[in-house]
């Protein structure tokens, strides 16, 4: 009466086991085994031995026949009289523990003994036949029962029956049937200890099944949670564009005399407001980019690129600002294998854009600023620091470097994973000086991580900074 | 609870419960000792190599009551380490009585009460409330130093439902009381939803004497029960419905 079956069939095993009625000694003991012992129980006292199963099953058989039944079975009243008598040996059930005697016309003795397990019969032995040792005559029931057979044979075969004691015989039983006991117990136990350590090991995968559920419930809550974030912040910037970009507009009308002469003190003013509020709107956009990475809405359109026209296009962009700063922004030299890109347009555009407006930003007057692109092999490719699979992994995952190399004001080794991280600049100070949201290149390592690529930052001699970009030759399969 | 009404078998699987070496297992050996040779099979046990045990202790014991009714009990402890919890939830289901092994020591009260915590969780997780299944608790070790009285014992037994005894199980105090006990209980609940009495017409305080001739103990069931400390007798099942 299991109050509960949850998983079911197993479970019901395991009570049946340890509750039940189930023992089998079939199911116990290996045959082979059983018939090898047995076999050295009929060697060492030189009688035969049978055992069955509870269900009348023969498990093993070490019969060694008689001279003397030989040759009753060649006659056929003989043989009739012994299938009659081995019928009736194998009807015999004595009670549990106990074992009963079954005589045979020949005056031979089978002894038919229980076996039993926790109090129930599960099986039987049969031993003979033997003869009694008391006996020394051929019984006349041979004569009457198989009445062609000759008496002189008889007498001369019959004495070459084993020949047991009764007490000897009792014995033979109750040293088989220990032996046989610690078989079954052996077994029993070794059986519910597998049954019992499966069961425990189900139930603790159970356990796991239900804390990884709970788990991934959380994970999921935590996931939506971050997706709602960043979609209120898209919503937020986008809300607040719309109001911003008319005090530009309007701001802008003013200074240019629109709406009447301005004062130059007046026109000062309207020039800040316009400048700051450009300001604002170049953060309101960054950060509308930041939250389209993180929500992961904005998809790449990837496409074959020239790497130097890609480039050429960034350094002329950005030409009029260096000019006025007098920083010579050059391509330098670009590898002639690394010549095509698969990678999105736009987005590596507005990588290196956000590169070079920084390296612009923190260069001083007449500084150099040079972009180059080369090829290399993944030092890393391989599946472990010992190298192992290097020649296999390496030439399938090579990636163009571009380098934005600036002689700036530099960064500091120990700043330079922090660089990455949103709004944040090496010495808030310089955001004073120099300006910027401290989110470009946030936005550049995301967009960056976006191709499977990697950016990190180097030293560049005598002074400044390398930004290097690398995106893999092989695009993944995935856009 | 197993009823074979072909063979007129009843089997009934009791649960020694409590926390790590609070002494399930001495118990068990003790029973093992008290029984009639007919009465006993043998005391298995599933333990690691430090005889602790590591899934149960089953020990079986067979009575003959008149009408050749036949009762089988299985005896079972859980391995009280904290770590076997889904061991213990196992060997718990479809328990039909438990006796809670406490250790009397002062510095193990916490433990005590964890492990009976645990046990409240695992009956619940096997669809079981603790007010329906027959519990007996034991406070063991009663002849080691530093141990709550025999006065707050008895206080504290007077206050709770059920049955409390004190036992010393490496001597066999108190260890035949316990199952004893347990055992009345258990059939006082079985019989109330099988209706055990009329099914097998038998006298449970008959039958529970004669088990107790079975444990070769010249004491009678009541004079047994009488030992307890506190609680009552009163049959666990569950609330039926309306």
């Amino acid at each position: 009466m299991s109050p509960l079956d949850r998983s079911g069939k197993q479970e019901a095993d395991l009570n049946s086991l340890t509750m039940g009625n189930t023992i089998r000694l079939e199911d116990l003991v290996d045959r082979n085994m059983l018939h090898e012992v047995v076999r050295s129980f009929s060697a060492l006292f030189g009688i035969s031995m049978r055992i069955f199963s509870a269900d009348g099953l023969l498990l093993t058989d070490c019969y060694e026949q008689q001279g003397l039944c030989k040759v009753i079975n060649q006659i056929p009243d003989g043989r009739a009289a012994c299938n009659t008598t081995v019928g009736e040996v194998k009807r015999v059930n004595p009670k549990p523990d106990g074992q009963e005697v079954h005589a045979c016309f020949t005056g031979a003795h089978y002894q038919v003994a229980s076996l039993s397990y926790d109090g129930r019969t599960i099986g039987k032995m049969v031993l003979g036949p033997y003869l009694p040792a008391e006996l020394r005559e051929v019984p006349a029931e041979l004569a009457t029962t198989v009445p062609s057979l000759d008496p002189a044979k008889a007498a001369d075969l019959l004495p070459k029956f084993p020949r047991a004691r009764a007490e000897i015989i009792r014995q033979i039983i109750d040293h088989m049937r220990s032996v046989l006991d610690l078989i079954l117990f052996s077994g029993h136990k070794a059986l519910l200890t597998s049954q019992m350590h499966l069961a425990s090991v189900r139930e603790s995968y159970r356990e796991l099944q239900d804390k990884n559920a709970r788990l991934q419930e959380a994970y999921d809550k935590l996931k939506e949670l971050d997706k709602l974030k960043s979609n209120f912040i898209a919503t937020v910037s986008h809300e607040l564009r719309t109001p911003l970009t008319s005090i530009i507009g309007y701001s802008e009308m003013l200074s240019e005399g629109i709406a009447g002469d301005l004062a130059a003190d007046q026109k000062e003013f309207v020039v800040t407001i316009r400048e700051k509020g450009e300001q604002l709107l170049g953060l309101i956009m960054s950060l509308l980019d930041l939250s389209k990475l993180e929500s992961g809405t904005s998809s790449l359109q990837k496409a074959e690129l020239m790497v130097a026209e890609v480039l050429g296009d960034v350094v002329s962009n950005l030409k009029p600002v260096a000019r006025k700063k007098s920083v010579d922004l050059v391509v330098g030299d670009v590898d002639p294998r690394a010549t095509k890109i698969h990678a999105d347009p736009t987005k590596l555009r507005q990588v290196l854009l956000n590169l070079a407006d920084n390296a612009l930003k923190f260069t001083p007057d007449e500084g150099k600023i040079v972009l180059s692109a080369a090829v290399v092999a993944d030092e890393n490719a391989a599946d472990d620091e010992d190298g192992v699979g290097f020649s296999l992994l390496s030439p399938a995952k090579s990636y163009v470097e571009i380098r934005v190399a600036d002689s700036g004001i530099g960064i500091p080794a120990s700043e330079r994973d922090k660089v990455f991280e949103a709004f944040y600049q090496v010495d808030s100070s310089s955001t004073r000086e120099y300006g910027g949201t401290g989110l470009g290149l946030a936005i550049v390592k995301r967009l960056v991580e976006a191709h499977d690529g990697k950016v990190r930052i180097e030293d560049n001699t005598p002074c400044g900074t390398v930004v290097v970009v690398a995106i893999p030759v092989q695009a993944s399969a995935t856009p | 609870m197993q009823l074979d009404f072909t063979s007129r078998e009843l089997t009934i699987k009791l649960v020694y419960y409590g926390p790590a070496l609070s002494g399930k297992t001495t118990n068990l050996q003790s029973l093992h000792r008290f029984a009639d040779d007919q009465a006993r099979g043998r005391l298995m046990t599933l333990e690691t190599r430090d005889d602790r045990t590591l899934f149960f202790d089953l020990l079986p014991l067979r009575f003959k009551g008149e009408g050749d009714l036949s009762l089988r009990l299985k005896l079972f402890t859980v391995p009280g380490q904290v770590i076997h919890a889904s061991t213990r939830r196992l060997v718990l289901q479809g328990a039909d009585g438990i006796a809670f092994i406490g250790d009397s020591q002062i510095a193990e009260t916490q433990n005590n009460a964890s492990a009976f915590l645990d046990l409240k969780e695992n009956l619940k997780a096997n669809g079981l409330q603790m007010r329906e299944i027959p519990l007996v608790i034991q406070f063991n070790k009663r002849d080691l130093p530093n141990v709550r009285t025999d006065e707050e014992l008895a206080q504290l037994a007077a206050r709770g439902r059920e049955p409390v005894f004190s036992a010393v199980a490496t001597q066999g105090q108190g260890v035949l009381e316990t199952f004893m006990a347990l055992l009345h209980l258990t059939w006082a609940s079985l019989d109330a939803v099988h209706d055990l009495r009329s099914k097998f017409k038998i006298d449970p305080k008959a039958f529970l004497n004669e088990v107790l001739a079975g444990m070769h103990s010249t004491a009678t069931i009541d004079e047994m029960l009488n030992r307890s400390l506190g609680g009552n007798f009163e049959a666990r099942r569950k609330e039926q419905p309306g």
